[in-house]
């Protein structure tokens, strides 16, 4: 993991953010970690951070978590960024669309910090 | 220290020194350092101030006593007063933000340890409660703590008996595992754990005051109460080492996973002794059935091992007809318990009926009242000898004899023909008819035939002793063992039990009984069940129609029976083949049974070499 590693956290509930910023610090290395609270602004901050790993929320408002993986994964500049989607409990079947689009982790809320973190280290390994 | 670092930002200090800057004194240098990290510094020389250096104001960012950081102030000479004013304001306002940082991961730490619980509950639970033998439930249990992280050495899950209050290990991991438990157990520390309603940590266990080295590797340990309220189980134990090989949270993990392995192994157990009394009622029944002939004795014992190693065999094949055959754990235990209550019908077949060994017996063998009847029948023509010869008629004696040899002719043939060990022909019904009509008379002159009309329908059974009405008795063990197995709320993992009990009286050209099915509407087990069953039936040690036979006479036999389309062919093949029916010999008939047999003539060429293919 390099120093300059950046990971997104794109989600409109404050607690997952501050939960998954948390788990997040566990990396070695320490990762720079960037928030955003919507879709819109979340999409912007992708495309102007270039961050190697994204966890995106699918409920949110102004943008869902699908349209910013599928504009994402239009964007050639933003091939390597790998998208994890952060789905709730009972949203699982919405996960073979996710995939449709370009999505290619899930995670459910709430989450095991464990699980993510070795979600997260097994990605940045091999990006 | 990394992560009290992370409740001041420096993207967000360094903008609001920023801000601050322009109210400070003209030419006053400013620093804050946080986490040993500089994060901001503005002013002529600002990245280079320190604390304790001339003139230099110094303002300690503390969190609860400690302190994390420094801001850093060297005003222009005069105007000291102003700068620390400055200073007491920023101070304030990053000791609030550090505080908030803190109450913040404070409170998101406490929510991840929920969530991690919550994981691993959720992912042990359904693990745990997935087994449904004791032993699984500590294999899987030992298996969250072999190779995690805390790099525990050796763990092992030992049950307490509840009669005797001894242990005894359920499962282990580690080296030397097995030696170690036994050690483990003899120790003092062991039975300072016994009873305890919570466990702890022996972090030096060198120190230990009940611990004589016992397992000489072990130099630290963690141990837990296996328990569900009112009843302790057992008690599981890790150990390293390396001493303080444990720290609290592996505590806490290991109890959060024994609460759930506790009521696992609890409902494994209760499964457990369902199911042993279960068995047990099964084979009391069976005992019950074979107790109730003399002659049957031992059959619906003996019948489950025949089939158990005929299934195995056919487990086992990997070519000919068997090779996509297997039998799990589940299907063997439906086999056995098939096999053994395979004549459960029996108990409401009337005794007399199975143990019929004459035509003439009934509840007694009426053969008794037909040699009185004879006798009458002496005694009659004694009188008329006697009758005769005070008439003075000179042939008397000479009829006298034949009548008595005539008599004698008369019963030796019922006799024979009650035994039912002979071929009744047509001529011998027309004899016992003849015999029957034969009239003896009352002292009071009443006159009755030798033989009655249900006698002579007994006596002119032509094949064994029984008649059709019977037969059919006898035949309908089966249909009252399916409807009696019928009644069992068999588990899913037992359904088939009736299905293979049912069948042991099929035949596989479909002419066999109750419901003549045919090879095809047979499952294997099912043919199985009749291989076993005749085999067991042929090498009894007694049978009220003949003696026990031996092997090679009972192969003979069966094999008949497999070129009539009796008995499946494949199966009794793998039979003679696998060596099932020496085996079997070898452990439970009597050595005057046992002799040679070649079995070479009876194995079907043509399929031994399709087997090839
Ligand atoms: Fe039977
Ligand atoms: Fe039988």
């Amino acid at each position: 993991m390099t120093q300059n590693t950046k990971i997104a956290i794109v989600d409109d509930e404050v607690h997952i953010r501050a939960l998954l910023e948390q788990t997040l610090e566990d990396l070695e290395g320490e990762p720079e970690i960037l928030m955003a609270a919507n879709g819109a602004e979340g999409l912007a901050l992708i495309e102007r951070e270039h961050p190697q790993l994204v966890f995106l929320d699918v409920m949110m408002p102004l943008m869902n978590g699908y349209d910013v993986c599928a504009a994402v994964r239009r964007n050639p500049d933003l091939a390597d960024t790998t998208i994890v989607m952060l789905t709730a409990k009972g949203q699982e079947s919405d996960r073979l669309h996710g995939l449709d689009i370009g999505a290619h982790h899930f995670a459910t809320k709430p989450f095991d910090p464990d699980e993510i973190l070795e979600l997260a280290r097994r990605i940045l390994r091999t990006s | 220290m990394s992560k009290t670092a992370g409740y001041l930002k420096e993207a967000w200090t360094r903008q609001q020194f920023e801000l601050a800057y322009p109210l400070l004194p003209a030419g006053t240098a400013a620093a804050v350092w946080f986490g040993g990290k500089p994060l901001a510094a503005v002013g002529e020389g600002g990245a280079e101030l320190s604390a304790g250096a001339p003139a230099v104001l110094s303002f300690d960012l503390r969190l609860e006593g400690e302190v994390l950081g420094t801001v850093l102030l060297r005003p222009p000479p005069g105007a000291a007063a102003a700068a620390a004013a400055w200073g007491d304001l920023l101070v304030h306002g990053l000791q609030g933000v550090i505080e908030a940082q803190y109450a913040r991961h404070s409170v998101a730490q406490e929510t991840l340890e929920s969530y991690r619980e919550m994981a691993l509950l959720q992912r042990a639970v359904s693990e745990l409660n997935h087994s449904l033998k004791p032993v699984t439930v500590a294999a899987s249990l030992l298996k969250e703590f072999q190779g995690h992280k805390g790099a525990t050495d050796f763990g092992a899950v030992f049950l307490r008996n509840a009669d005797d209050g001894s242990y005894s290990a359920l499962g282990a991991f580690g080296a030397a595992a097995e030696a170690a438990c036994a050690a483990l157990v003899q120790s003092r520390l062991f039975a300072a754990m016994d009873g305890q309603p919570q466990g702890d940590i022996v972090n030096d266990l060198a120190q230990s005051p009940l611990w004589a080295g016992e397992v000489a590797e072990f130099q630290s340990l963690l141990w837990l109460p296996l328990s569900v309220p009112g009843e302790s189980l057992g008690l599981l134990v890790l150990a390293a080492r390396r001493p303080e090989g444990f720290a609290a949270a592996d505590l806490k993990r290991a109890q959060t996973l024994v609460s759930v392995a506790s009521s696992a192994l609890r409902n494994a157990q209760l499964y457990a002794a369902e199911q042993a009394m279960f068995q047990s009622f099964v084979r009391v029944i069976a005992t019950a059935i074979d107790a109730k002939s003399p002659y049957t004795a031992g059959h619906c014992r003996r019948v489950p091992e025949i089939a158990l190693m005929l299934a195995e065999k056919a487990h086992q094949a990997e070519h000919g007809p068997f090779a996509g055959f297997t039998l799990d754990d589940d299907e063997r235990n439906a086999l056995e318990i098939a096999a053994m209550l395979h004549d459960c019908g029996k108990v409401v077949t009337p005794e007399w009926v199975v143990d019929k060994s004459t035509k003439l017996e009934s509840i007694n063998n009426r053969l008794g009242l037909v040699a009185l009847r004879f006798e009458l029948l002496r005694r009659d023509a004694l009188i008329g000898y006697y009758r005769a010869k005070a008439e003075g008629r000179p042939d008397a004696g000479q009829d006298y004899q034949n009548r008595l040899r005539q008599l004698d002719e008369d019963f030796a043939l019922l006799e024979t023909c009650n035994t039912g060990g002979e071929f009744v022909s047509p001529e011998h019904v027309e004899r016992i008819r003849r015999i029957a009509a034969t009239r003896w008379r009352t002292a009071g002159g009443e006159e009755f035939p030798l033989l009655d009309e249900n006698e002579v329908y007994n006596l002119s059974v032509q094949r064994g002793t029984l008649n059709p009405e019977e037969r059919k008795i006898i035949e309908d063990h089966v249909v009252h063992t399916i409807k009696m197995l019928s009644q069992i709320p068999f588990p899913r993992s037992l359904r088939n039990v009736t299905e293979y009990a049912g069948g042991h009286h099929e035949r596989i050209d479909g002419r066999g009984y109750p419901r003549g099915l045919k090879r095809e509407q047979l499952s294997i087990p099912a043919r199985i069940m009749a291989i076993a069953d005749i085999f067991e039936a042929l090498t009894a040690p007694d049978r009220p129609y003949r003696k026990a036979g031996t092997l090679s006479w009972a192969i003979g036999v069966m094999h008949r029976m497999k070129q009539e389309g009796h008995i499946d062919g494949d199966l009794f093949d793998l039979f003679l083949s696998e060596g099932v029916y020496l085996a079997y010999a070898r452990e439970h008939l009597a050595d005057s049974q046992v002799d040679p047999v070649d079995v070479t003539p009876y194995l079907d060429s043509r399929e031994s070499s399709s087997n090839l293919a």
